[in-house]
């Protein structure tokens, strides 16, 4: 009975006009916007690479580059907006990554600022769940409103059945359509040869693509929830799209205007004068051994303590400040974690957050490449030190090794486990809803 | 005619659409005015204390001119967040931007609750959702085939139907709209002066213009397409398209089309353009005191300014050349997004308002013009001008066995009296250089309503309403 059902309900809906203009327009917007990201990830790689080919670091100046991430083809997140390179001194260690042309001079801003991304995981957020919604508001009123579901269950059909084999029908149709559209974006991205894929990112995107479809259960079951509670099939699309707009655009806006008026953020004067009284104890040793230091130069001999004292005051100096920008920078995450928990009932923001995890394209993979800046930072000045207490040893120390430890997927799970769980709860919850409501309907 | 409209409206007004876009653009344009509010609030307060300490500390050495915080932020943000709110100026135009200072990175990208942002997406939708069923429901239920066996001309038929959508939509946005202003105005009297209101009430015009082509485009369809809820999909459709897609692809677009070198490609010159042209050149002083060339120790030391500055004229330029090439990008991208009408209504908007790249390219011409002014002044105080550099030498050059130290040179500070320290001043365009600079962003929303109205009325002159 129940597959005879599906069966019914799957081809009903691979018939009908609306599902296939859904499809084409998912489909013309995923290959649309994946063949942009490529080519903009192939840009990104290239200038990546040729930077670390061609703009090396000397003795003084230590570039570091940050690669684009394979993922951001499907799950752009905040990958082209974090910069690409950071140069660090024994003097300084920058507060955020910048341009290629460095910090102060980068107008990488310029480029990226208003621009949101359109990728895989916005035609999930947006046109996906948008699909969902055509699919399913009528998927009861409409038989209610037509006459038909009075007829069906005067047959030996149980209601719990029909309701079941209803949103398997639908279920399947819209998990199909997310295979249809996934597929397509894949064999585009995987068409072009400078992409390849880890073994780790085959199971991020899995992960990605099963949280998709969680996310878009949600909202399945909303609109079938509605679907069963209101009679006439415009009211419950009306009633559905302002529950689309309120989750998709409004609320999530909302929580971000909210966490900012809540949370005030020190200003960039603050921000100095705390530097300067951190290294204030300092101050005037530095001073000290900072004319002590020109005099022996000029002088043509500086002795092998004056110059170690001079670079580990600068080194302190610069580790100090790095402290201030660090805690500045834990404001600026516990503000976005605010808005995020805000608007953290929106299956759109949960799926956004999980979805730059799973891409390493987002905050997480930003700080894991700030915290090796900061441990290469160190064993940078260590050697530094090397240059005016043993020049052999200097000369012969290798190269300071810099890599970002790759974030394993069970951290990137443990990580998320909200945006799985709570959508599997209101996926049951609202399932749970329209069951009942459509046990007791009344279906004349 | 009066009739249709008034049962149109009525339609309308009774329902779900309607209740929820009154409900949501109160409380988002309320939202807008608290946060300007705000916002507004400490960015001045900021930007006066910054200039104040920059008037009390006048320097040969390096100035800053700030840029004031536009009192129509809440009209359209337009990226100021994230533009510099001033620059570092040393002498001969040698600067660099401060950080922008408010925003936060790690924030999710979501848009600014602006104005243009709550029309241009939330209004935009909530017209098609008024518009979508026009004729296609009219169809659906039959009630059009009466309605058309009455005299009445189908031209009416759709006028009518057109302004009942657009006056149903400006309900709405006129409350939103006073509400915010009421905010404002209690809080910030001064911002709503004369001249604001104007830019206010052109912004007016121009948010019913870019609605009006949703309301043509709903009733487009609407006549092409028979069944509503398909109309419905198709439009928004569209909607997505013209407000998301189109927009934010457009930075990417405009980098792969463009034949502007890329920031990596720029940022790959300025080594060796340092190194040819400012360390070879000092290195070569030796050479020439040896060939005789240079005598005297004064001769040497002016050597090496001259030749360190020259070295920073090649380095400045190549930074003047990455400035034009990003902010090509940039301009191209918008090209690029024009296509979108959603894009045409933002430019408009921040052009009408002062804000967006337009105006923080102007701030920059007149941080330029100034410089000039900044540099005659320490030219008469201090009697020459060098320019600010971000790196600096120190070398020495053997001259008949004495041996000469050479450091580059710095801008000086001048210690006399620096009362008449030139004062930087922005340049305030009036709402009439807004509409030039936004007039053909103004003409292509009158264009894709001509033609969506074109097409909206002959498609529905042609429908069969059987």
């Amino acid at each position: 009975m129940l597959r005879t059902i599906i069966k019914r309900e799957i081809l009903e809906y691979l018939k009908s006009a609306k599902f296939l203009i859904g499809l084409g327009i998912t489909l013309a917007l995923a290959v649309g916007s994946t063949l942009i990201n490529v080519q903009d990830y192939k840009g990104r790689l290239q200038d990546y690479q040729a930077a670390v080919q061609e703009m090396k670091s000397d003795g003084f100046y230590q570039h570091l580059y940050r690669p684009p991430q394979v993922l951001s083809t499907l799950i752009q997140g905040k990958d082209r907006k974090l910069g690409n390179s950071i140069t660090v001194t024994y003097l300084n260690i920058p507060s955020t990554t910048s341009g290629y042309m460095g910090e102060g001079t980068s107008q990488h801003y310029r480029l990226v600022s208003g621009f949101a991304a359109v990728d895989f995981a916005f035609i999930v957020r947006v046109v996906l769940s948008l699909m969902v919604v055509f699919i399913a508001y009528n998927a009861v009123s409409e038989e209610k409103s037509s006459g038909t579901l009075k007829l069906t269950l005067s047959n030996r059909v149980p209601r719990d059945q029909l309701l079941l084999g209803k949103f398997l029908g639908g279920w399947f149709v819209i998990m199909g359509s997310l295979a249809v559209a996934a597929l397509a974006s894949l064999i585009l991205v995987l068409s072009h040869s400078f992409i390849a894929f880890a073994s780790g990112e085959w199971t991020r995107l899995l992960a990605f693509i099963g949280l998709s479809a969680l996310t878009l259960t949600v909202f399945y079951a909303i609109s079938l929830f509605v679907s069963v509670l209101v009679d006439r099939p415009s009211i419950s699309l009306m009633i559905l799209l302002q529950a689309w707009v309120f989750l998709i655009v409004i609320y999530p806006n909302l929580g971000v205007i909210a966490a900012e008026n809540l949370t005030r953020l020190p200003s960039q004067e603050h921000l100095a004068q705390q530097k300067d009284a951190a290294f204030q104890p300092y101050a005037a040793e530095q001073k000290k051994v900072q004319e002590a230091f020109s005099q022996g130069v000029q002088k043509g001999e500086v002795s092998k303590e004056l110059s170690l004292r001079n670079i580990d005051l600068w080194a302190k100096r610069a580790d100090l400040e790095h402290q201030v920008d660090e805690e500045f920078g834990r404001k600026l995450t516990a503000q976005t974690n605010l808005a995020r928990a805000i608007s953290g009932l929106s299956p759109a923001v949960l799926f956004d957050q999980a979805a730059e995890r799973y891409g390493r394209t987002g905050l997480a993979e930003y700080e894991r490449f700030m915290r090796e800046v900061y441990r290469y930072w160190q064993q940078h000045v260590e050697r530094s030190k090397l240059m005016y207490t043993d020049r052999e040893a200097y000369k012969k120390a290798p190269a300071i090794e810099f890599r970002v430890p790759v974030e394993t997927t069970a951290e990137a799970f443990a990580a998320t486990w909200l945006a799985w769980l709570l959508p599997a709860f209101f996926s049951l919850a609202f399932f749970a809803l329209g069951y009942t409501a459509f046990l007791k309907k009344d279906v004349r | 005619m009066k009739t249709i409209i008034r049962k149109e409206l009525l339609d309308h007004l009774r329902s779900v659409q309607f209740a929820v876009l009154l409900a949501a653009s109160i409380v988002l344009f309320a939202a807008n005015g608290l946060v300007f509010v705000q916002q507004y609030t400490r960015l001045n307060t900021d930007h006066h204390k910054a200039v104040a300490e920059n008037d009390q500390q006048p320097s040969t050495m390096m100035t800053r001119p700030y840029r004031a915080p536009s009192s129509l932020l809440f009209m359209a943000e337009g990226g100021d967040k994230s533009s510099p709110k001033g620059y570092w100026l040393g002498p001969k135009l040698t600067r660099s931007p401060m950080p922008a200072g408010t925003a936060n990175f790690k924030m999710p990208d979501i848009p600014e609750l602006d104005w243009v942002f709550i029309i241009k997406i939330i209004f935009s939708l909530y017209v098609i959702l008024l518009g979508f069923e026009a004729v296609s429901g009219e169809k659906e239920r039959g009630t059009l085939r009466l309605v058309l066996s009455n005299p009445v001309g189908r031209v009416k038929l759709l006028t009518a139907k057109y302004l009942a959508i657009i006056s149903s939509a400006a309900i709405p946005l006129l409350a939103g709209l006073l509400i915010s202003l009421i905010v404002i105005g209690v809080f910030l009297p001064a911002v709503l002066g004369p001249q604001n209101l104007a830019r206010i009430v052109f912004f007016f015009i121009l948010a019913l213009a870019y609605l009006s082509l949703f309301a043509f485009l709903s009733l487009l369809f609407s006549a092409l397409i028979p069944r509503s809820s398909l109309v419905l999909l198709v439009l928004l459709a569209f909607w997505i398209f013209f407000a998301f897609f189109i927009p934010d692809t457009s930075s990417i677009a405009a980098q792969k089309f463009s034949k502007v070198p890329s920031e990596y490609e720029m940022a790959k010159l300025l080594g060796p353009t340092i190194q040819g042209e400012v360390w070879k050149r000092i290195a070569k002083i030796q050479d020439r005191i040896q060939k005789g060339e240079l005598k005297t120790e004064q001769a040497v030391r002016e050597e090496a300014d001259r030749a360190y500055e020259e070295g920073q004229v090649s380095v400045r330029k190549l930074y003047d050349d990455y400035d034009n090439a990003m902010q090509e990008r940039a301009a191209l991208a918008q090209r690029i997004s024009r296509a979108s009408p959603a894009a045409l209504f933002q430019y408009a908007a921040e052009a009408v308002s002062e804000t967006g790249p337009t105006a923080e390219s102007r701030f920059l011409r007149d941080v330029r013009n100034y410089s000039r002014t900044y540099d005659d002044y320490i030219l008469k105080k201090v009697g020459k001008v060098v320019g600010t550099s971000p790196w600096s030498f120190s070398t020495g050059a053997t001259l008949n066995g004495k041996y000469i130290d050479l450091q580059s040179p710095f801008p000086q500070q001048y210690s006399g009296d620096k009362s008449d320290f030139p004062k930087f001043s922005e340049s305030r365009p009036s709402l009439i250089d807004g509409l030039h600079n936004g007039l053909w962003d103004i003409a292509g929303l009158l264009v894709w309503n001509i033609i969506l109205a074109g097409l909206a009325f002959s498609v529905f002159l042609r429908t069969d309403v059987r």
